[in-house]
């Protein structure tokens, strides 16, 4: 990896970072928390379909997905994010890799997978709920409730699924995208 | 103004999000999340940010004011939503605010040198903090000209709207991108050889003043959840 390859991921983590911020301010919303998982993945498949174009060494998807994983703790998600996303990212980087850092029908399944990053967020909502609530007493008790009724135990695994399925047609809709304007343009 | 290493202000920036954003230790650490929470805004006054300070400092007494608001309403809910976000958020943005306006680059990546962090995670760390101002600037120009179009949210293009907004702001990124890396090279950024800095860094008694309250707030919330 060279220097011109870290400015890449950089400039992509930016990216993907204010995407996944912005969206991720919903979530204040009750009903949005569990939507996350669906929306983030779809609207940041078109930013990471074109980081996988400019990956062509072994360890870009890994660093972007730890780096996620930092930015996590940093905002105050928790520390389970951080090593789901090192997983994930090392899965991402792998199957990315099978397909010789050109396949395209394996960069959207990179990005599908690479999207299960999003599931380390909630896994302090299931696994250590008292705590978790203790520290949002603020928010009030109807969002507290609200929050509890959405997300009952076997919505855990359902939320992974749903994360991977969504990033699959977020990496679709990236790609098309990459398609209709940046191919035109000259950028990949 | 105090000068702080920029390693203290990662801990500070880390013990923020712990304490005030993160809210470890719930009711029982309230002393030190007001420290915490009235703290940044004496560092930015220290950066002299006063505008910056004034204006978070509004919208965190906005958010606190909103608790005394007695429940019972219907829009209770929504109020105590807001002020949660409010007093939540604004001070860590505040941290957040502080520590990228008064750290330069070279700054970061020599404290991280210090800290025997790889290049591989410093680089992509200080190009992406580096970079947040520019996707901002350039979303919005990309809002003012939609606006000089008059194309705007609440139409029923929702989707059309996140393709317009997102693939110029992308198209400008990987452009503007393309040009620092090139500027990063001519600096000798790809070199094998151990690259020098000119910043110096190091501990002063402000550092360990800091130092200690982050202790202080952490050995507290360990002391209050064992007893």
């Amino acid at each position: 990896m060279k220097g011109k390859d870290l400015i890449n991921i950089g400039i992509f983590s930016a990216i993907y970072f204010v995407v996944v911020m912005v969206f991720a301010m919903l979530g204040f919303i009750p009903v949005f928390m569990p939507l996350l998982a669906v929306l983030v993945p779809i609207v940041g498949g078109i930013p990471f379909m074109l980081f996988l174009t400019k990956v062509k060494k072994f360890g870009m998807i890994l660093i972007m997905s730890i780096i996620m994983g930092i930015m996590m703790i940093l905002t105050g998600m928790g520390f389970f994010t951080v090593i789901v996303s090192a997983v994930t990212g090392l899965c991402a980087e792998l199957i990315y890799k099978s397909g010789q850092y050109r396949s395209a029908s394996k960069a959207v399944l990179t990005h599908g997978v690479f999207s299960m990053w999003l599931w380390g967020n909630y896994l302090p909502l299931f696994f250590m709920a008292d705590k978790y609530w203790s520290t949002r007493q603020d928010f009030g008790q109807d969002y507290i409730d609200a929050l509890t009724k959405l997300m009952p135990m076997w919505m855990c695994p359902v939320l992974l699924v749903t994360a991977f399925v969504c990033g699959i047609i977020g990496g679709l809709l990236g790609k098309a995208l990459m398609k209709k304007h940046f191919a035109k343009a000259g950028i990949v | 103004m105090i000068k702080l290493d920029p390693r203290t202000k990662l801990l500070l920036l880390l013990a923020e999000a712990i304490v005030v954003l993160g809210g470890l230790g719930g009711s029982s650490a309230e002393p030190f999340k007001t420290v915490f929470m009235v703290l940044p805004f004496l560092l930015l006054f220290s950066a002299k940010k006063v505008r910056t300070a004034v204006i978070g400092g509004l919208l965190l007494g906005l958010g606190l004011a909103a608790e005394f608001i007695p429940a019972g309403h219907s829009c209770s809910i929504i109020l105590l939503m807001c002020s949660g976000i409010l007093t939540r958020f604004v001070p860590s943005i505040m941290m957040g605010n502080y520590v990228m306006s008064s750290t330069k680059v070279s700054e970061f990546t020599a404290a991280m040198e210090r800290m025997h962090v790889t290049q591989k995670i410093t680089i992509p760390m200080a190009v992406m903090f580096r970079f947040f101002p520019t996707v901002k600037e350039e979303c919005s120009a990309i809002g003012e000209a939609m606006k000089m179009r008059d194309i705007r949210f609440g139409g029923s293009k929702v989707l059309q709207m996140a393709e317009y907004r997102l693939v110029p702001m992308m198209t400008c990124s990987v452009k503007i991108g393309e040009e620092l890396s090139a500027a990063a090279l001519t600096r000798g950024l790809g070199s094998p050889v151990k690259r020098t800095n000119v910043c110096r860094i190091g501990f002063h008694a402000a550092d360990i003043v800091m130092f200690l309250l982050c202790a202080a707030a952490l050995g507290w919330i360990i002391w209050r959840s064992v007893t």
